[in-house]
């Protein structure tokens, strides 16, 4: 009988000692999972949040038509990203993709300045000319623009 | 009779072959029981049939027939050949069935293996004829490639060019043929469990299966990383994208499945464990296509997409889950004989890497779907970025090179862990001294940074001490070479992983002719721009010189490509691979400007990191030779 317990103590501890482990790992890993999420919002969305300028977010639409604008002096690429209800400014330096188009969905992650504009560090290409953003899609739907073709 | 008749009938006869193969899993314990069906002929004719339709699909892209709705979608008369080849599968109707021939495949190897167990060998094939059963009624149902097109047109709509790529056209029917190899891997768990034959001679059978697999997984992963390396023209070559880890998830719990099936083997231990994996590998191999196929995830990767085939995916998932579970459930008391490990032995050393690579598994996991969990529950787009795996993989990481350099030189059942440190403390120590001595003399190294680099150098040197040692005949097909070869493999991977984000540069430009671009060391000279004509394409092509003292070294030939069928714009990256290091050149052409976007990286280790992963695919081929000798 009284080896029983011991054994089973054993165990108890071995189990229980484990579970601690794991429990300490989960917690660490969803931690550093919530400080690494990216929030994706459209224009409409940032209208609604509290801007923290620390955070990288990311901002998708379709690019204004008319409002895609380079500036050789400053080296900064400028434009509109709308979601047909509201707007948001756009600067970037670097590489445009070769995909980025007018009136052609978009998704930008940067750091926003305001609720009104953002200052992109990538601006992201899909591999299709005729692919949009899921997010976009979303984004539109949700304003009631969205025209499935 | 047309051709997609023809198609048609012969997936119809693979449909019901592989539904009279796969009933063989109930009706011997029906009143049916006494019908004999012939297994090896319905084996034949499942992937006979399916070789057909397959060939007959390319025959269809070949001549480019527009009377078919495919053809009409993925390809084009003026399409180079070898890319009208490759549309017959660049498209989910077309991959399904490359799929499903895959699947008929491992089934029809393994029927003529010499496994002389029949009653074994009749529940792997039905058990592996139910799933070509469930997908070819998937392929028939909702994606039938032979589908005549409604309107007749005499032009079809072209390939994708950014998949006009050689690598990519080998690339998925490689990567197929890994996810699915774990599909027959499944299937010998599932047989062995019904006629209880989880043992060392089960294992020993398996073991070359669950190689292959491994090896075709692993060189898919590497063409497709490399593919993104030169071809997205962002100078990455791992994004942490979820169409990556798609890839990644069943790589790791397969890496843990074949180490475990090699304890099962020598010491008749762990059955359970090697079962669960085996259902856990293939699931995550199905997963994986689900979440390419179905289109839910947001990937930089697209492809076509389309939420009902995901479904059908899922559901498949649930059947074959419930009844691999089931079975488990019943046949899991007997299957586990006594077992004790030592904690200092190697059967202890590979246990503990199952679970730090279950452990990465979990991260992944965990970053890959969280984002569609929050997208369904709280209807907010999120993405993960890559510094959460970066972060919560170091330390596992950390854990699993630690034990690979320790396990392997461990004996079995039991060892000294003092023997064990001393045999391996001398390369120890001159690695640190080499990472130290780097440290000092070139570049200051972070804390973690010298501690990994020590580790993979130390594991490098280990291995390679250790396939001398243990390999003093040199064969080149013997089990302790490619295990050397893969874990030498390992190490230099991540080394020149670390090495590689360190130490890479990039810089961007925009340039006019005759400018010129210093990054570096390295200066360049802008000596051109052309306007060239390609098969299918027009292109603007950039001409960059790397000067030394104004003599030329290196010529580099960046591109902007526009194809009109259909139309899209895509970059063409020039790179030169210098031993050390890669210089990668890509450019654009911004609307209305006069000057070229420049986007220049120097890349350290890259050709390490690709020939890293040709050692660890050598490794897998070594060892699979080995195996293969065994059986016979």
């Amino acid at each position: 009988m009284q080896k029983m317990n011991i054994k089973v103590k054993k165990r108890l501890i071995t189990i229980l000692l484990s579970m601690l482990i794991l429990v300490i790992a989960t917690l660490l890993i969803t931690f550093n999972l919530r400080d690494n999420i990216i929030y994706f919002y459209s224009p409409t969305e940032l209208q609604e949040i509290i801007i923290d300028k620390k955070n990288i977010i990311r901002v998708g639409g379709l690019v204004k038509d008319g409002s895609y604008k380079y500036s050789e002096e400053t080296k900064i690429y400028n434009f509109v990203i709308t979601d047909l209800k509201n707007e948001i400014n756009v600067s970037f330096v670097g590489i445009i993709p070769n995909l980025f188009a007018e009136n052609k969905g978009v998704v930008v992650e940067g750091v926003a300045k305001d609720s009104s504009s953002i200052t992109a560090l990538k601006v992201l290409a899909k591999h299709d000319e005729n692919y949009m953003p899921p997010e976009v899609i979303d984004a539109l739907k949700k304003n009631g623009k969205w025209q499935s073709e | 009779m047309s051709l997609g008749n023809l198609g048609n009938i012969l997936m119809l006869t693979c449909l019901l072959a592989s539904l009279i193969q796969a009933l063989y899993l109930i009706y011997p314990h029906t009143s049916f029981g006494k019908i004999n069906i012939n297994y090896r002929v319905l084996t034949r004719i499942i992937f006979i049939t399916c070789l057909a339709s397959f060939l007959l699909l390319i025959y269809l892209f070949l001549e480019s027939n527009f009377n078919y709705q495919l053809v009409v979608n993925n390809s084009h008369s003026e399409k180079p050949l070898i890319y009208k080849i490759a549309g017959a599968w660049g498209n989910h109707e077309g991959s399904l069935l490359l799929w499903i021939l895959v699947l008929s495949f491992f089934n029809f190897v393994f029927l003529e293996t010499k496994i002389k167990n029949t009653e074994f060998k009749k529940y792997v094939i039905s058990f592996q004829s139910l799933m070509i059963f469930g997908f070819t009624l998937f392929l028939l149902l909702t994606s039938n490639p032979f589908l005549a097109t409604e309107n007749i047109t005499n032009e079809g709509l072209g390939l994708n060019p950014i998949l006009q790529d050689l690598l990519l056209a080998i690339h998925p029917p490689i990567l197929y043929v890994g996810y699915v190899g774990y599909s027959i891997v499944l299937s010998f768990a599932v047989g062995g469990m019904i006629t209880n034959k989880i043992d060392q001679e089960w294992a020993r059978w398996l073991h070359p299966w669950v190689i292959v697999s491994w090896i075709f997984l692993t060189a898919g992963i590497g063409l497709g990383s490399f593919w993104a390396y030169y071809e997205l023209g962002w100078g990455g070559y791992w994004f942490w994208d979820p169409v990556e880890n798609a890839s990644l998830m069943p790589w790791l719990a397969g890496t843990a499945l074949f180490h475990c099936v090699i304890i099962l083997e020598k010491k008749n231990i762990l059955q359970s464990w090697v079962i669960l994996l085996s259902i856990l590998t293939f699931s995550l191999s199905l997963i994986g296509t689900f979440l390419v196929r179905s289109g839910i995830l947001n990937s930089v990767h697209t492809f076509a997409s389309d939420p009902s085939r995901g479904l059908f995916i899922l559901v498949f998932l649930a059947i074959i889950l419930i009844i691999s579970f089931t079975l488990y459930a019943i046949k899991a008391p007997t299957l586990d004989k006594k077992s004790k490990i030592n904690i200092v032995s190697k059967e202890a050393g590979i246990l503990a890497n199952n679970w730090l690579l279950l452990s990465s598994l979990f991260v992944v996991f965990l970053g890959t779907l969280y984002p569609l969990a929050v997208d369904l529950f709280l209807q907010k787009s999120i993405s993960v970025g890559p510094n959460y795996y970066v972060l919560s993989l170091m330390p596992i990481l950390l854990l699993l090179l630690l034990i690979m350099i320790v396990g392997p030189v461990s004996k079995w059942q039991n060892d000294k862990l003092t023997n064990i440190l001393f045999s391996i403390s001398k390369l120890f120590i001159l690695s640190l001294a080499i990472i130290f001595a780097f440290s000092i003399y070139f570049s200051e190294l972070k804390l973690t940074q010298i501690t990994l680099l020590t580790l993979c150098l130390t594991l490098m040197l280990v291995s390679i001490k250790n396939g001398i040692r243990t390999n003093r005949n040199y064969s080149i097909i013997s089990p302790s070479l490619g295990k050397s070869l893969a874990h030498i493999g390992f190490g230099l991977l991540i080394l020149s992983v670390i090495a590689n984000t360190t130490f890479a540069t990039e810089k961007i430009f925009q340039a006019q002719v005759d400018d010129l671009l210093v990054i570096d060391n390295y200066k360049f000279k802008f000596d051109k721009v052309n306007q060239t004509k390609g098969k299918n394409f027009n292109a603007i092509t950039a001409t960059f010189s790397l000067l030394d003292n104004k003599t030329v070294i290196e010529t580099f030939k960046p591109e902007i490509r526009i194809y009109s069928n259909p139309p899209t714009v895509t970059s063409e990256t020039s790179i030169v691979r210098k031993f050390l290091a890669d210089i990668y050149i890509v450019m654009n052409i911004p609307e209305n400007a006069d000057f070229v976007n420049v986007r220049i990286h120097i890349k350290p280790m890259m050709s390490f990191i690709w020939f890293s992963i040709i050692l660890m695919v050598l490794g897998g081929i070594s060892s699979i030779f080995f195996r293969i000798k065994l059986i016979k």
